[in-house]
């Protein structure tokens, strides 16, 4: 692979324009636009074009292999991908662990994981979830014991997303129950192979094996398979990139949403009714306003600021306005709202793939509940 | 219904809904429902079979014409013990050819030999049903049929009179696909159907009845998925606590409960009044608004359930996806909110001109 440009330092234009041109000439034969994630067998073509190219991980420096893009630019990329419809690959690796390890890790953790996540030989899954740790995460009690030279896991992670594709996974485990919840826990790295470990599919609402639960029974892994120190887990997690947060609330999913409503609405011969106007209207509003709160997110990025706890309202906006959209796109469905596929096999066309494929966005990554108790606290500052 | 002027309804509706349990099994469980999506049209013949057993055909056959010309309150007591279970069975529509056809309902429905369903709607989004006859044929489509891949018969309603035809006739196809229930909806294509049509003044009410007793059935799911969902934020803990402690959760679970009960006074009221005369123009409007706010009712619990049960709630294991997935498929039948909406907001410049 020959050296990449500084794509820093070209203008936001040309650098679109390079965008758009490597994923029209490079995607490669598989779905674009779809609503639920695609499987490692099936999206890995599109991760090896990106790995061939060096694009498989933007943000990382360059020296370790990534794009070494900045903020704004980055932004700029997944914009472009997300406009042709690019699936999104097993980025579990490539955005939390990579970055994870580039703070956290040791030089030799370094040297071994990150080459693997850029060549595609190994696939993460996030095992921080547990059946009785959900949005009280620090209540983990998957357990890892040290013996000798190695650590010696029992437990069980649940809900990771295709866990069933990944060969490693990074999770959460107790090492002191001693001490208070947040001070007993450390960050493992354990192979998926490794004896011991098994795991159960588990089906969504929409039928599909996206997550699955993981069982450790007596799992062994060396003692230097852990990320940072001893019982200081709960600090290399907490550690997500600053522009993550801000993306996660992108008015986009929601944009394009609301472009399906309209096509939904004229099939149904609801696009010329006053009334629902009235109502797509301020649906496309919290849209345009979302798209303003979040410029000023990417600014503070651009200018190196930092990003508060504040950034949580983009999430709230963007996932309940996404449902909000998907609701009317229910109700405007009509009778068509029940079916399964899509009708006329236009998937922009199938209000209930958006509606269940929305439920999820106001759970994950902090549930809509749990952010709204910290801006409380954080950023209204009101008592406790 | 001109029926039930009985003024033992309470007492027949307790004997309906005891002899449901024959379905609906008593402690919620939906292992049967569960097994039978996704399996043909989704729904089991042996429980039609028990359903005629137990006369659900005759609910709306008078009884001068050999039925138990029950009226609207026992139905939807019924219907609502039915949407607890989340029955997938199309007993309602079973409901509505007994009422068109009163004494001309097949013999073999009323003994569960034969399903019959009613094929009313012309087209998606709308509530029209006179289309379908061509002189002395049936020619058009009928839309929205739950389950006819499974059926024997149709009662196919026009402005020409009501046909009754089974599934083989020649020049009848259907158009099936699967709905997120586990069940189908489909479409009767006709290309000349050679019929016999039955005149039948009364169609429109059987549509409102059917409405209303549709407006049961998710007043029934909603109910039930409330129950699962506080009974989740009575038992999961987080944080030390139950999160049914948390208010943010109470307030909405609070919301819940009011919009339940909203909906429940509004269909017993409309029952009421349908099965003590009221006018045409009464029971459109109740209809109309019963099943407007059950079918915001259950969209309402649905979202909020999901929520309320975390990640839990995104899986197909759990029961309260059920609910979720037949609110999705059922809320829209008989009428949209919006489409609800619409019409009783035609009827306001009608009210003004009287
Ligand atoms: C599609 C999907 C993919 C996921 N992928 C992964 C993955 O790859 N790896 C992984 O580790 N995890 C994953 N998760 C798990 C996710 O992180 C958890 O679902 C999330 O932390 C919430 O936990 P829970 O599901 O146990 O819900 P619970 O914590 O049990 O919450 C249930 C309800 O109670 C509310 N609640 C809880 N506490 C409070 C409070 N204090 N105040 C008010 N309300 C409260 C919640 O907001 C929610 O509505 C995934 C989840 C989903 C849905």
């Amino acid at each position: 692979m020959t050296a990449l440009p500084d794509y820093n330092a070209m203008s936001d234009a040309e650098f679109r324009r390079t965008v758009r041109t490597f994923v029209e000439t490079n995607y490669p034969d598989i779905p674009r636009y779809s609503l639920s994630r695609l499987h490692w067998d099936e999206v890995k073509p599109w991760y090896m074009v990106l790995s061939e190219h060096g694009w498989i991980c933007p943000t990382w420096p360059r020296e370790h292999g990534g794009m070494g893009l900045n903020a704004g630019k980055h932004l700029i990329l997944i914009e472009e991908f997300e406009r042709f419809g690019a699936a999104r690959v097993n980025d579990i690796g490539p955005v939390m662990l990579g970055p994870l390890l580039l703070k956290h890790g040791t030089e030799a953790q370094k040297a071994h994981f990150l080459p693997r996540i850029l060549s595609g030989e190994d696939v993460w899954a996030q095992g921080y979830s547990e059946p009785g740790a959900g949005s009280d995460l620090a209540a983990v009690r998957c357990e890892a014991v040290l013996d000798g030279e190695e650590w010696v896991i029992n437990g069980q992670k649940t809900w990771c997303t295709l866990g069933m594709d990944a060969n490693w996974i990074f999770i959460l485990a107790r090492t002191d129950k001693t001490v208070k919840k947040q001070a007993g826990i450390s960050f493992l790295l354990v192979p998926m192979d490794a004896q011991g470990v098994t795991i159960r599919n588990i089906e969504n609402l929409e039928l599909e094996a996206e997550f699955c639960e993981v069982f450790f029974n007596d799992v062994r892994v060396p003692a230097d398979h852990i990320v940072g120190r001893v019982n200081d887990g709960w600090s290399v997690a907490k550690a997500l990139l600053g522009h993550e947060r801000v993306f996660i609330g992108a008015p986009r999913l929601s944009a394009a949403a609301l472009s399906r409503l309209k096509r939904i609405a004229q099939r149904a011969g609801a696009w010329d009714d006053p009334v629902f106007r009235d109502r797509y209207v301020a649906l496309q509003c919290d849209v345009l306003d979302l798209s303003d709160l979040f410029e000023t997110y990417v600014d503070r990025l651009r200018d190196g600021r930092e990003i508060g706890a504040d950034v949580a309202m983009l999430k709230i906006f963007q996932s309940e306005l996404y449902q909000r959209i998907s609701e009317l796109m229910i109700q405007v469905a009509a009778e068509d709202a029940g079916l399964r596929h899509a009708p006329e096999g236009d998937r922009q066309l199938h209000a209930a793939a958006t509606y269940l494929s929305a439920r999820p966005t106001t759970i994950f990554g902090g549930s809509t509940e749990i952010m709204r108790n910290v801006l409380a606290k954080a950023v209204l500052e009101l008592p406790s | 219904m001109d029926g039930s002027m009985n003024e033992d309804w309470q007492e027949n509706a307790r004997m309906i809904v005891e002899s449901a349990r024959a379905v609906v099994p008593a402690d919620g469980a939906l292992d049967r429902v569960r097994k039978a999506r996704f399996d043909g049209a989704g729904f089991d013949r042996a429980v039609m079979q028990q359903a005629a057993e137990l006369g659900w055909p005759l609910m709306w056959i008078g009884e001068e014409a050999g039925g138990l010309g029950l009226g609207l309150r026992e139905t939807c007591a019924l219907m609502e013990v039915l949407g607890r279970g989340l029955v997938p069975e199309p007993v309602l529509s079973t409901m509505m050819a007994g009422a068109l056809l009163q004494e001309a309902l097949p013999e073999t429905v009323m003994t569960g030999e034969a399903v019959i369903l009613t094929a009313w709607q012309d087209v998606t989004g709308a509530l029209d049903w006179q289309g379908g006859a061509k002189g002395d044929l049936l020619i058009g489509t009928k839309v929205n049929l739950r389950g006819a891949v499974e059926a024997d018969l149709f009662a196919i309603v026009t402005d020409a009179g009501l046909a009754v035809v089974p599934r083989s006739a020649e020049g009848l196809t259907i158009e099936t696909a699967e709905t997120l229930d586990g069940g189908t909806m489909d479409r009767l294509h006709m290309t000349g159907v050679a019929a016999d049509f039955l005149p039948c003044a009364r169609v429109e009410a059987v549509l409102q009845d059917a409405t209303l007793a549709h407006s049961a059935y998710l007043l029934g799911l909603a109910d039930r998925a409330l129950e699962i969902t506080l009974d989740y934020l009575r038992v999961r803990k987080q944080f030390d606590r139950p999160i049914g402690s948390f208010q943010s959760l109470q307030h909405r679970a609070t919301e819940m409960k009011i919009q339940l009960e909203l909906t429940r006074a509004a269909i017993a009221a409309t029952a009421r009044r349908f099965d003590t005369g009221a006018d045409a123009a009464t029971r459109a409007a109740g209809a109309a608004r019963c099943k407007l706010r059950a079918a915001e009712l259950a969209m309402l619990v649905a979202r909020e359930a999901v929520q309320m049960h975390g990640a839990m709630g995104i899986t197909d294991e759990a029961d309260i996806g059920l609910f979720v997935r037949k609110a999705m498929t059922e809320a829209n039948l008989f009428g949209s909110p919006r489409q609800q909406r619409r019409m009783l907001a035609t009827r306001l410049d009608q009210e003004e001109a009287a």
